[in-house]
């Protein structure tokens, strides 16, 4: 007999007020690809402080969270709005002394959230020798080693495991349980997922457990290491989410300009941000007509 | 057989370093790309001589055959019509770090007489004028691909004599240095400019002169770059995109995305 399901559904706000100033945060999502945005607008509305975040490659989820300083560290290997331009906020933010960055590159940062994951205190990779990315480092006590393999003699660079405070994800689907699917490319959310102490996993859809149990080979994190579940749908807005729905382009190059200046970031927020109570507020503001028009078109995934 | 050329009136510049890029593609050949002018080439490849190339983008779409034109390398428009959806760990270890990958794109904002390259910071490490977005998979790519292709404008102050931060490794001080330092991949092959393409003379690693493109002088490409390169006795024009060529790109990115179109005059 199956015992009962637990339920670890929270709401947004509550996932956020479990985060501590000053933790440490794994980041899903990869590039313009399900970023937890708006779990990114619920910390700068409740005015988390010291934040250090780790991922591979994020937008302007991180630039908001930069620009209402909520950050103060990255560990990083890219972050850009792609396609546009550098991300304006950071860009200010590093000017002023109120955030560094850790360097690393991509292969670099999953082998550090799988190392992390693994329980292991470092990994050992092929890349970064012979640079800056191995020999400069910002905050970091020991940011990567280089040393010769004790079996084969090969040269391999090791980097930290990293074991961050929380891990944030957003993902196509889950049960209330915490069984989730991705559709689309993972980025490095697998691995980061199960880096963290604690998983928040926020989801388009919750469904019903039957549904995850009748396909059990599309679960890519099971229950086991998720703490809290947020059901958050159009969570990634104005950014993609694979088979849900295609990025806000217009909204993104209008962040993009507006926050050149400090001036324009401020109205930014406070417009979209900071004047309003809840996502789906937001939502509300955005629009039906224009959410509509931004869902995907199946069977193409945007 | 004869090629039927376009002259040089016909094509932008722009063209003509995305049609560079996609001679570089063999057929059958695992191709990691970015955004941007790689991912135009990449598509002409595929279109064109490389009809079997494998083209897989870092966070995670393999073998994708998109028909619209991405923004982001995770872009749910590079999920059309691909063989996998993964992620990291798969393309940039198992993939790339695994040996299987033969050739990769990159950009640069510098890059130096040894073909390394910087994409991190402009000015000193200690108070930097301008962040860059980082390594992303640049690093990884450089590091461990068979072949690398740069692409890039060519301008004084990005052909440099020494990098403001070196994030990916060329030939890092020249010949057998990569070797030395067990760096598995290959290095660069070859850089595409808006004046020309170089690549790398095989005794010492150091740039040189490959062809000019039509209307650049070699005088031009010298005083356009910030570190000395090799410059051969005889340096040939830059093949012409054909008319077939030209087509298929302007059909890949109708709108214009990253290659703005030509004013008709």
């Amino acid at each position: 007999m199956e015992a009962p399901v637990e339920d670890k559904r929270i709401t947004l706000k509550e996932a956020v007020s479990l985060v501590a100033d000053g933790s440490h945060i794994f980041w899903g999502g990869f590039g313009f690809q399900r970023p937890p945005m708006a779990f990114a607008h619920e910390l700068v509305r409740q005015k988390k402080r010291g934040l250090t975040i780790y991922t591979c490659g994020s937008e302007m989820d991180i630039d908001i969270l930069s620009g209402a300083c909520v950050v103060s560290r990255f560990e990083l290997a890219f972050f850009a709005i792609e396609g546009i331009g550098l991300v304006p906020n950071i860009q200010r933010r590093i000017r002023e002394g109120a955030i560094q960055i850790e360097d690393y590159s991509n292969l670099a940062m999953a082998l550090r959230f799988l190392g992390g994951a693994l329980g292991v205190p470092f990994m050992p990779l092929k890349s970064m020798l012979g640079t800056d990315l191995l020999s400069k480092t910002r905050f970091r006590p020991k940011k990567a080693e280089t040393m010769t393999c004790p079996f084969s003699g090969e040269r391999v660079v090791l980097v930290p495991s990293a074991r961050p405070d929380f891990s944030i994800v957003h993902v196509s689907r889950v049960d209330k349980e915490g069984n989730a699917q991705i559709d689309g490319i993972k980025g490095e959310d697998i691995e980061g997922a199960r880096a963290g102490k604690k998983l928040i996993v926020m989801a388009e859809e919750v469904v019903d457990t039957d549904f995850i149990r009748a396909q059990p080979d599309q679960t890519v994190i099971p229950n086991i290491y998720v703490s809290h579940v947020v059901e958050c749908p159009w969570g990634s807005y104005p950014m993609m989410v694979y088979n849900y729905y295609d990025y806000d382009m217009e909204h993104v190059r209008m962040y993009y300009d507006q926050c050149k200046t400090e001036e324009g970031w401020q109205k930014y927020c406070n417009e979209y941000i900071l004047s309003i109570d809840s996502h789906t507020e937001l939502l509300q503001k955005i629009g039906i007509e224009k959410l509509l028009k931004l869902r995907a078109r199946k069977p193409l995934p945007y | 057989m004869c090629k039927d050329y376009a002259k040089p009136e016909e094509f932008s510049t722009l063209e003509l370093m995305a049609v560079c890029g996609s001679k570089q593609i063999g057929n059958g050949e695992v191709v990691f790309i970015g955004t941007g002018l790689p991912l135009i080439a990449a598509m002409l490849a595929k279109k064109t001589r490389a009809p079997g190339a494998k083209i897989v983008y870092e966070a995670g779409f393999i073998d994708s055959n998109a028909k619209d034109i991405a923004l982001s390398i995770a872009d749910s428009r590079l999920g059309y019509r691909a063989s996998g959806a993964i992620g990291l760990i798969e393309t940039l270890g198992l993939m790339l770090q695994g040996g299987h990958v033969d050739v990769g794109f990159v950009g640069a904002a510098q890059i130096d007489e040894y073909g390394n390259i910087n994409t991190t910071y402009i000015g000193s490490f200690e108070k930097p004028t301008v962040r860059l977005p980082g390594s992303g998979g640049g690093n990884d790519i450089i590091s461990s691909a068979k072949r690398i292709v740069v692409i890039m404008t060519h301008e004084k102050r990005k052909m440099v004599k020494k990098l403001d931060y070196l994030t990916s490794p060329g030939f890092l001080d020249g010949f057998g240095a990569r070797e030395k330092l067990g760096l598995m991949g290959g290095g660069p092959s070859l850089v595409v400019t808006n004046l020309c393409q170089m690549d790398f003379e095989p005794q010492t690693k150091h740039i040189r002169l490959a062809t000019v493109h039509p209307g650049v002088s070699v005088q031009q490409v010298v005083e356009n770059s910030g570190f000395d390169l090799v410059i051969p006795k005889k340096v040939p024009t830059t093949e012409l995109p054909t008319h077939e060529e030209l087509v298929l790109l302007r059909a890949i990115d109708p709108n214009g995305i990253y290659i703005p179109r030509l004013k008709q005059t």
